[in-house]
């Protein structure tokens, strides 16, 4: 385990002229995290997904609960901690009025690497950004900045790496890019710890993941084992009366969600499932204005555990 | 320790120096109150600009003080914004060297500025003893060290631009005039007098008076060093302190 945290929490209180007011942004998190994995942690917007990185980061001291990162405690040897971490925060923490090259030179120094400009031009290298190594920040495009701020995370080649929603704010080429960099750190052994509000983001480079809403784990696996919960299939059906549809349709599913003027049908295997649906249907007078069969998302396994859609429950925070 | 505090000294010159928009920002003012302002002080009192210099220019040296903590607090809190001192937070650098480095910067700097500041007086005919430049000079450093201790001091504990603004110009204005940079505070009621000795900015003023006057021996001197010493150890632990509550 190269994470290895046990209910984890932390309170905030704002005070302000409407009088003190506490928000409880993590309410009891435990994360186990192997060595070389990327792990996940998939939720909405204010769930809590900063908040516990930012406590494992050393950045905010958990109000309760217990963590060794890379075999050293959290609360007692925050220095240990943080040699053996590389941490990129939403913000990225690029300098625009630097080089590239000068801050990382620089990260590598606090470091105390034994040849900072050779560790600084490789992790460049691999990034590649070489190129615009020598140019202030500010004339970096969006996905540039993003791989510096990574590789001014990696530059001392910590076995753990924090990434607190990388590819937010990017284009899908550059997140596509981002990803597959992602995938290559895996290969050469570092653990990441990855927050994401996206599925197919967790769904594509996650071993495993947790899912957290309202500071709570709700649910935790690999995605594949996440969505085989659910059941593997989901038909989505758009018709006029959804609840007489759900009634009909419960003998030959595992579970039906209402949700407005849509049906989901959760089956086991969806292709061999559809005729019989249909049948029902007609035998029961339904009209249907539209079906679709998908595979199960993690999206649904974050209904099936909150009643809430993902999509839903961002936009609403 | 002292590595790291010596490794954010040399960074920050660099990327000063490479970019020096607020220290030339910060001698604009006094500067401009020199070569405006000074003339009209001398024509007030009767006495040729020159002369009137030497009494006028050391309070333009603690008005360049008093504005570049303005400067290094939107600095500070850029770096907030940005995820900048987030980022280093994380690293295994020396706590205190994160802001001691930054406040030494700004003493470097303002030694720079100052210099500046004294190079353009004496062009425009200030006669000065040259011993007692030099140690206002170093006066102006220690001064320098208590202001931007209250910049990232503020800049930190209120996170926020508009606070530092308001706050900034609350009391800039009142501490500049009560420090008699402008006119001195001989010219004030007795009253305004009383309230000038509770203003930090109003010792350094008086003892660079005397030391641009050359009486090296006077007691203002060493009050203001006192003075200045022990606020900006207060400011500067500060400082430290509100990092740590961001930063672990």
């Amino acid at each position: 385990m190269i994470i290895n945290a046990h209910g984890l929490r932390k309170t905030f209180t704002t005070r302000s002229r409407k009088g003190t007011q506490t928000v409880e942004a993590v309410r009891g998190v435990d994360l186990e995290v192997r060595k070389g994995e990327i792990f996940g942690v998939l939720g909405p917007n204010g769930a809590g997904k900063t908040t516990t990185i930012r406590m494992l980061a050393t950045l905010i001291t958990p109000d309760s609960g217990t963590a060794a990162i890379a075999g050293h405690d959290l609360l007692k040897a925050p220095r240990a901690v943080r040699r053996n971490l590389g941490y990129v925060s939403q913000a990225g923490g690029v300098e625009e009025n630097t080089t590239p090259r000068a801050q990382i030179t620089m990260a590598a120094k606090i470091h105390n690497l034994p040849d900072p400009a050779g560790a600084t031009a490789d992790v460049l290298d691999r990034f590649d950004l070489t190129e615009m190594a020598d140019r202030p920040g500010s004339t970096l495009s969006g996905g540039q900045k993003r791989r510096v701020a990574i590789a001014l995370g990696l530059v001392h080649s910590p076995p753990l790496l924090f990434l607190d929603e990388p590819t937010t704010g990017l284009d899908p080429q550059n997140r596509a890019n981002l990803w597959d960099r992602i995938r290559q750190l895996r290969e050469l052994g570092t653990s990441v710890l990855l927050s994401t509000h996206y599925l197919d983001e967790a769904d594509a480079l996650c071993d495993r993941l947790v899912i957290v809403d309202h500071g709570l784990v709700v649910a935790q696996g690999t995605p594949g084992e996440l969505k085989r919960e659910v059941s593997g299939d989901v038909v989505t059906l758009r018709l006029d009366e959804p609840d007489r549809a759900a009634e009909t349709l419960k003998p030959y599913a595992r579970e039906t969600r209402v949700d407005h003027d849509v049906l989901r049908v959760y089956v086991d295997d969806g292709e061999h499932t559809l005729p019989t649906l249909l049948r029902a249907l007609e035998e029961q007078d339904l009209r249907l204005s539209s079906i679709a069969l998908d595979r199960a998302t993690l999206d649904d396994v974050f209904l099936a555990k909150t009643g809430r859609s993902l999509r839903d429950a961002g936009a609403a925070a | 320790m002292i590595r790291h505090t010596l490794l954010f000294l040399a960074y920050e010159l660099r990327n000063t120096f490479r970019n020096p928009i607020w220290p030339l920002f910060g001698i604009v003012q006094p500067v401009v109150y020199l070569l405006l302002f000074g003339p009209l002080v001398a024509g007030a009192s009767g006495q040729p600009t020159s002369a009137q210099l030497t009494s006028f220019a050391p309070g333009m040296l603690v008005i360049t003080a008093l504005f570049g903590a303005i400067g290094v607090g939107y600095g500070m809190i850029y770096e907030l914004r940005s995820g900048v001192l987030e980022r280093i937070a994380v690293s295994p650098a020396w706590r205190p060297a994160i802001v001691l480095g930054r406040t030494l910067r700004d003493g470097v700097v303002l030694v720079l500025q100052s210099i500046v500041v004294i190079v353009i007086a004496l062009v425009m005919g200030m006669r000065a003893s040259l011993p007692g430049l030099a140690i206002m000079v170093l006066l102006i450093a220690v001064t320098g060290l208590f202001s931007s201790g209250i910049g990232y001091g503020l800049a930190l504990s209120l996170r926020d631009e508009n606070g530092m603004a308001q706050i900034m110009q609350f009391f800039a204005l009142p501490i500049m005039l009560l420090s008699g940079a402008l006119l001195p505070m001989t010219l004030a009621p007795e009253w305004m007098r009383k309230v000038a000795l509770f203003n930090p900015m109003y010792h350094p003023v008086v003892a660079g008076r005397a030391l641009f006057a050359g009486d090296l021996t006077d007691v203002s001197i060493p009050i203001a060093f006192a003075i200045m010493l022990g606020l900006a150890a207060l400011t500067v632990s500060w400082s430290v302190r509100s990092l740590r509550r961001i930063a672990g």
